[in-house]
């Protein structure tokens, strides 16, 4: 008997509208709980195989458990709760955050792109100062 | 055991789970096993119908949690805040309306037909 899928109940609950953060949570402590079930039935004296079906049998059918989550709106992202609201607010978010992105990737590489430009600056002038060097040596030569 | 009859359940294991944590703050796995020695095993249900209750009851304010490190593992500890008791209070005063109310019916049914 293998352990039952958490993270594909995980992703389940996701697909069905509830919060990520709520989500992972949940599923966590539905992990911990079967543990806690197995190490009864094994500090009991049932083989580990035994104890397995038996933690699994015991906290029930995971459809009826996902369809339990669904039925609590509050435990739904807000996309989920609020379908118009989010049809207009991620497009004008996305509207303002895609000029932005450059400006804050920008800022948050501020060292690397400064000391970029020092080395640029630099090459400039020792370039503009050769060639100044040779068309005075042009000039006066 | 038996799954105890889903229709027969609608709001007892939010009932129970506040009753339960207005004594001691405790995890999932010992709620469950507090719910059955409490109903003398009277009520099973499949154990993790009680994480979407615990879950909304906790986004609503009725119940608040921590993870407390127990045995070298960290479990999630569930507590009753001002507004679950006010919410046990006023889920109790209905099930007691309602346990009156089907036991008149069940004892004197013609009354009940009336």
């Amino acid at each position: 008997m293998r352990k039952p899928d958490f993270d594909r109940i995980g992703r389940r609950l996701l697909r069905a509208g509830i919060a990520s953060r709520t989500a992972k949570r949940v599923v966590r402590e539905l992990e911990e709980h079967y543990d806690d079930i197995v190490a009864a039935g094994v500090s009991d004296g049932l083989p580990q195989e035994r104890a397995m079906r038996l933690a699994a049998d015991a906290l029930g059918d995971m459809d009826e458990f996902v369809v339990a989550m669904q039925s609590q709106p509050e435990l739904r992202s807000w996309a989920f709760r609020y379908p118009r609201l989010a049809r207009v607010a991620y497009p004008l978010a996305c509207l303002v955050l895609l000029p932005a992105y450059p400006v804050m990737a920008g800022m948050a590489h501020a060292p690397q792109i400064a000391r970029w430009g020092l080395c640029l600056m630099i090459a400039g002038l020792v370039t503009v100062s050769i060639f100044a060097g040779l068309r005075l040596a042009i000039l006066f030569g | 055991m038996a799954k105890t009859n889903p229709p027969f359940m609608s709001g007892v294991p939010e009932l129970l789970l506040l009753r339960l944590l207005d004594q001691r703050e405790m995890y999932g796995y010992e709620l469950v096993r507090s719910i059955r020695e409490a109903t003398g095993e009277a009520i099973s249900l499949g154990e993790g119908v009680i994480y979407p209750v615990l879950h909304s009851l906790e986004r609503n304010g009725a119940l608040k949690s921590r993870r407390k490190p127990v045995g070298g593992r960290t479990r999630v500890y569930y507590s009753l805040t001002a507004r679950g008791r006010r919410r046990l209070n006023e889920l109790s005063d209905e099930w007691r309306r309602i346990q009156s109310g089907v036991t008149s019916a069940l004892e004197n049914p013609a009354h009940a037909k009336a």
